[in-house]
């Protein structure tokens, strides 16, 4: 099973007090609390935490981009991934990912991904989202159009990668007369394709329909199954045979040299699943954004949702792992044999957990509990 | 004619509408809320036009029409329910989306309608104020944003004064969906009407509620100054929905401003 590094940059570094005045933390919390110098010397502190998570041998690296909220000030994800690609050598550069619906340019969305994978040697997974409600606000992008824009803007990308230019686009949402980019990737036919998901049914059915790697993120176990059990329908729909290489699962994962040390640390993980996801439905779930089986789905994804939940039972429902490094690897193996998924997706760094803390869960990762690992 | 329901085709869709009342047409287009019927104030005007209240495509039990992407569609489409339905030359009444679209069918065909009563219509930027985002509140935080004192509303109970039911809730959800789709962006507004509606030379009556907290009455007064024969009028103490808020004096400001229908002489028809 590979494991992969992922922090969402937070930027928390204003007083809680404030934060709990507004309906929610993500499109209302006021930008005077961004403080351009914190975040300046953030932004090199979370570089620099990839960058060693890449030396201590995580097989990648996994960058996402929201907006409008302190819990993610990764504002580009193809940004970032131009950066690591050059900084670092020897991971893969998992994006996850391009929030496709509110493009309105896929074609420079496949070049700057393109431009990634050459800057990196082809080290390129590309992942595509829908995206959560927020961004359909920050993008004013109608949110009914969500799933058409999402397909149309991932089959215009792929044609970019795959099919010779020039040539014209004139879909339902998308129209270009003269597509003929010149930066095309390095890996053949395209970089892998990545979804994550955690309430629809279709998104699954879709991935698996065109054998994408599929990755629920923060749902329960027997969530997590039903997911693959329709990535499994979509494959199977396609003839594809699904092996634990399609299948990924997101969870949050601190280590630290005393059992004490890393449950302390792994309360900053609580902060993701609470504050910064309070808000009305309508933010994160704006009207005709989900379809109505995806918005049954996801009342029963969480039955309690991951806010009402104490750090206790986040912890006891594998939604956060923290503990020695013997006692996350045998976690990790145990998720491994639960949903047989082969990648492993850590958030390993939230909120105010310090540059210390952060390093050091990366360095005995990646001398302890990576090598456990290496035959699970 | 009683008030019964039709299922009326135009252009492929299934439009569901309200039917009834006595006299010349008067087409009534609903808000974003969706239709709600033989209301008091439709009752009281049916007792002189003929109401047709039919509910838009992609809402309440009407057809799909997912192809729509604005309310310039559905004022096209309106045009030509117009003539599917055979109503000649309609009075126009619109509420708030349903509004804006009288006006679109008005500025895109004068000759088409009669009189216009624009309601609280969204459609024109304001130029100080804003249009509240209401796919951003939950609707009952909504609703009470929606009217100025429901304690005043004779309807209410009827209305607003129960939990819905599940498929009352699907219908809710299904018109802010198709209302998102016809809104969305720009937001509640038409950059080039403004430019469209010097040509309406149709008598225009136009009503807002001093309270409104959704529309700003400033657009009222943007309506009335690029109409050239249109009049505003201003409920004190009523917010957005003056239909249903003050229905008995909405009714008869309706009535006032639509030209009385000549009396039917015995063995002819009216035309």
């Amino acid at each position: 099973m590979k494991l992969y590094y992922f922090s969402e940059m937070p930027h928390h570094e204003f007083p809680d007090e404030e934060g709990e005045k507004y309906p929610s933390l993500r499109l209302e919390l006021p930008n005077r609390f961004f403080s351009p110098q914190k975040a300046a010397a953030n932004y090199q502190r979370y570089l620099t935490e990839y960058e060693f998570a890449d030396q201590a041998g995580f097989d990648g690296l996994m960058i996402n981009e929201h907006h409008s909220t302190p819990s993610c000030v990764n504002v580009g994800v193809n940004m970032t991934a131009a950066i690591l690609a050059r900084t670092t050598k020897r991971g893969k550069l998992l994006l996850l990912g391009n929030i496709l619906p509110i493009e309105d340019n896929p074609v420079r969305t496949a070049e700057q991904i393109a431009m990634a994978d050459l800057i990196s040697g082809g080290r390129v997974l590309s992942g595509f989202v829908r995206g959560i409600g927020i961004e359909t606000w920050w993008a004013n992008t109608n949110p009914v159009h969500n799933r058409e824009r999402f397909e149309e803007c991932h089959d215009l990308i792929l044609k970019c990668w795959t099919e010779p230019g020039p040539f014209r686009w004139e879909g339902r949402h998308y129209h270009f007369r003269h597509v003929n980019p010149w930066c095309l990737p390095l890996q053949k036919p395209h970089p892998p394709i990545w979804i994550p998901g955690s309430a629809s049914p279709e998104t699954a059915v879709w991935a698996g329909r065109r054998g994408y790697t599929y990755v629920p993120f923060l749902v329960p176990f027997d969530i997590a199954r039903e997911l693959f059990d329709f990535y499994r329908q979509g494959a199977a729909e396609a003839g594809r045979a699904v092996t634990a290489d399609n299948l990924g699962f997101l969870i949050c994962a601190v280590t630290a040299d005393t059992k004490a040390k890393a449950v302390e640390a792994g309360r900053h993980f609580v902060w993701r699943m609470g504050p910064t996801l309070r808000g009305p439905a309508e933010y994160f779930a704006p009207v005709g954004m989900r379809s109505r089986a995806g918005a049954q789905f996801a009342l029963k994804t969480r039955p309690r949702s991951l806010a009402q939940m104490s750090y206790e039972e986040l912890l006891a429902g594998h939604f956060i792992i923290a503990g020695t490094p013997d006692e996350v690897a045998e976690r990790f193996a145990y998720v491994q044999r639960e949903l047989g998924v082969g990648h492993l997706l850590l958030e390993a760094q939230e909120s105010r957990m310090d540059h210390p803390t952060t390093m050091r869960s990366i360095e005995l990762m990646g001398a302890k509990v990576i090598p456990a690992l290496a035959t699970v | 004619m009683r008030p019964h329901e039709e299922t009326i085709s135009v252009g492929g869709i299934d439009v569901h509408a309200w039917i009834g009342g006595q006299g010349d047409p008067l087409l009534v287009l609903h808000g974003a809320g969706g239709n709600r019927g033989w209301t008091r104030w439709v009752q009281q005007v049916s007792e002189h036009f003929t109401v047709w209240a039919p509910t838009h495509p992609g809402f309440g039990r009407s057809g799909d029409a997912d192809w729509m992407e604005g309310i310039d569609d559905l004022a096209r489409f309106y045009l030509w329910f117009i003539d599917a339905a055979g109503l000649g030359r309609p009075h126009v009444l619109g509420h708030s989306i349903g509004g804006w679209t009288a006006a679109e069918m008005a500025a895109m065909s004068p000759p088409s309608i009669g009189r216009l009563v624009l309601v609280a219509p969204v459609g024109l930027k304001p130029e100080t104020g804003e249009i509240l985002d209401v796919f951003y509140y939950p609707p009952p935080q909504l609703l009470d944003l929606t009217v100025h004192d429901p304690k005043t509303i004779p309807e209410w109970d009827e209305l607003f004064g129960r939990k819905p039911t599940p498929p009352e809730l699907e219908i809710a959800t299904r018109n802010r969906e198709m209302a998102a789709r016809l809104t969305w962006k720009p937001y509640m507004h038409n950059p080039r009407l403004a430019r469209f509606l010097p040509r309406v030379t149709n008598p225009t009556l136009i009503v807002w509620g001093r309270e409104d907290r959704i529309v700003p009455v400033e657009c009222g007064e943007q309506y009335r100054r690029l109409l050239p024969h249109a009049t505003l009028t201003v409920r004190e103490k009523c917010g957005h929905l003056p239909p249903i808020e003050q229905p008995d004096a909405f009714a008869r400001l309706v009535l006032d401003f639509l030209p009385a229908p000549l009396p039917a002489a015995p063995g002819h028809a009216r035309s």
